[in-house]
């Protein structure tokens, strides 16, 4: 203890540690109705924290040649000490921080915190959503098995159906007319240098979003629910008499990442499979093509929608369409009120996209 | 006016830059197949009945392509069935066991020493009788069975033979289902599956000598190479359950940390105003 004081002192006498301390930490109050939901954003945190240790301990050993990519990831799995759990980590952490994400997302529409004045919360958070799809779309090609080349030929060869460009963003993507070695030179180079880079910067926005604009309150347990700020000028929400973030919601932060981290670990050890079909431990072979391919659950649903519709085209201006709603729902839904149960239009047109999302997902993965 | 221009330009620049990673995840578009898949599955009759046959044999499961036997060029569909780029075409009966010979090595051997080779020419069997041409199924001893012998003789020696071989089957069956569990869950089975190769290749090898005497001292010597296998096996599953033991240590030990941490947190929340 007497160590901690001495650097500390040393510390505060030449930064002001400790008006850091009392400013972001201890003074740093929170909304007293906090719930349990406001600490998703910790656990994504402590996952792309994870994904990007263990992705860096992948890279020791990961070739990213389409000869030699299969067998490095074999070794990893059998070899390397501890391989086969930094490499099931990554993968399983991969799943669970769309899923979480998932999760967030619904906290915050269902709060009404993408509201006014935090709609570039919102922005910053759905560009994240979706850097994050494309992170685990191109990190699914890396292991050069069966599932990655058949799953990513299928994924890449949508792009064909966008009118003039369609056939030429197909080459773009894949880097030659089909699925082979330059397109794993370019997903390599996306997954561990360009995506990770954007998420982080990103992840940095969104903080630096949250900094200046404040912690939202819950719309629960109020009297009053509406969102109060005019937009006349910047206005930082503060919580006056709140529960300081140190160590009071911290320690709810940890709560929540234990669990988390229980749920994750029991995944990992028990059932990692979950994630993984047959043809994930085959290398891949453009001459033989697997039976069912399917894409990653949180894709089932976009898979499922190009299917219904006789033209590509239509199913996919379709997910244009509602991801553009879905990214501009803070300039389309400008009410003051946050409460979801005072919202009954909201109410009914979220419940109707969870529940067309989870149908058509079923409906892919069974189709 | 000037808000709803903004939400609308700010509408079409997310619309270009959502489409895109959403478009690129899901599609329906098949694969590409090689060119004698592409032509004879539109063929009528013998000339695209084939491609059904062949898409539910042990080949096919295999990646073994119509061009791995038939020769040709399966990427060229002008040159594909061009005799100068190998193409072979359909061998003559005579010439069958020398066709599949060619990858079979050690089963042409065996076969063309016993009662069924010498016979070739002569009547005899050749290796579609018993295993089907391009529905090439996988060997097993449900191959001798009365129906398919009983076309050219008496059931009573296959049967014999068969017998014999039932128990060593038994145990290549359970350690290639055990085999193929582990590599589902990424386990490198390349050693075990080739040391399985060599030693069902060699009980393979009994059933075309045709020779009960032989297939008694072979399948000794055989179940011994397989017990080391099992072996091999034993010591995957002992490691994988000390994962799982390992594994439930660290889930409750995350389990016992929330609950520290929730305590502690309870105790902070006493203070809260």
């Amino acid at each position: 203890m007497g160590l901690f004081k001495i650097i500390l002192d040393w510390l505060d006498r030449r930064i002001g540690v400790r008006e850091i301390v009392a400013k972001e930490l201890t003074g740093y109050l929170l909304p007293r109705n906090i719930n349990v939901w406001y600490s998703m954003g910790s656990i994504l945190l402590f996952i792309f924290g994870l994904q990007v240790v263990t992705g860096i301990l992948l890279l020791i050993h990961y070739v990213p040649d389409a000869d030699k990519a299969f067998k490095s990831v074999t070794f990893i799995m059998n070899d390397v000490p501890f391989g086969w759990l930094i490499r099931m980590c990554h993968a399983v952490g991969s799943n669970m921080m769309v899923l979480i994400l998932l999760f967030h997302m619904l906290s915050v529409l269902f709060m009404g915190s993408y509201k006014k004045p935090r709609e570039l919360n919102w922005l910053s958070g759905f560009i994240l959503f979706n850097l994050i799809m494309g992170i685990s779309l191109t990190g699914y090609l890396l292991p050069w098995s069966q599932l990655s080349f058949w799953a990513t030929s299928v994924a890449t060869n949508s792009a064909g159906s966008i009118p003039v460009v369609g056939p030429f963003l197909v080459e773009f993507l894949r880097g030659s007319k089909l699925v082979g070695p330059a397109t794993l030179g370019r997903f390599f180079a996306l997954h561990v240098a360009v995506l990770p880079l954007a998420i982080a910067g990103l992840i940095g926005a969104h903080l630096f979003f949250l900094k200046r604009t404040g912690i939202s309150t819950p719309p629960f347990g109020l009297k009053e629910s509406g969102n109060q700020w005019q937009g006349d000028i910047y206005r930082y929400e503060d919580h006056p008499g709140g529960i300081p973030f140190f160590p009071n919601y911290a320690l709810q932060d940890a709560t929540s990442i234990a669990l988390y981290l229980a749920f994750f670990l029991a995944v990992v050890f028990f059932d990692p499979y979950l994630f993984f079909t047959r043809e994930s431990f085959v290398a891949a072979n453009p001459f033989q093509t697997p039976a069912h391919i399917k894409p990653e659950w949180y894709f089932l649903a976009n898979y499922q929608t190009l299917k219904i519709f006789p033209n590509e085209l239509i199913g996919l201006s379709l997910q244009g369409a509602a991801m553009t709603f879905l990214a501009l729902l803070p300039f389309i839904d400008r009410g003051s009120e946050r409460h979801p149960l005072k919202r009954p239009l909201f109410m009914a047109a979220a419940m109707g996209g969870i529940i067309l999302w989870i149908g058509l997902s079923i409906w892919g993965h069974y189709s | 006016m000037r808000q709803l221009n903004v939400t609308i330009k700010l509408a079409w620049i997310l619309a270009a830059l959502f489409m895109m990673p959403q478009a690129a995840a899901a599609a329906t578009a098949g694969p590409v197949e090689i060119v004698c898949i592409q032509c004879h599955a539109k063929l009528p009759g013998k000339y695209g009945e084939p491609v059904k046959l062949w898409q539910g044999s042990i080949h096919a499961e295999n990646g073994i392509a119509c061009n791995s036997c038939h020769g040709g060029d399966p990427k060229d569909a002008a040159n594909a069935m061009s005799p100068a780029r190998g193409f072979l075409g359909v061998p003559k009966e005579g010439a069958i066991p020398a066709f599949c010979g060619r990858c079979h090595v050690g089963v042409l051997k065996d076969y063309l020493t016993s009662l069924h080779g010498k016979a070739l020419g002569r009547g005899g069997p050749t290796c579609v009788t018993c295993h089907g041409n391009h529905n090439v199924v996988k060997a097993s001893l449900d191959l001798i069975n009365e129906k398919s012998c009983s076309r050219c003789h008496s059931f009573k020696q296959a049967e014999k033979i068969k017998a014999a071989m039932h128990e060593t089957e038994k145990m290549i069956l359970t350690i290639e289902t055990r085999t193929a569990g582990f590599k589902q869950q990424g386990i490198d089975t390349d050693r075990l599956e080739k040391g399985l190769f060599a030693v069902r290749n060699s009980f393979h090898s009994l059933f075309h000598t045709v020779d009960t005497v032989k297939v008694g001292a072979e399948s000794a010597r055989i179940q011994a190479e397989l017990k080391k296998l099992e072996n091999t096996l034993n010591g995957i599953d002992e490691q994988l359950r000390k994962r799982k033991l390992i594994g439930a240590g660290a889930v409750a030990a995350a389990l016992l940390a929330a609950l520290l941490f929730y305590l502690l947190r309870k105790t902070f929340e006493r203070t809260e105003p």
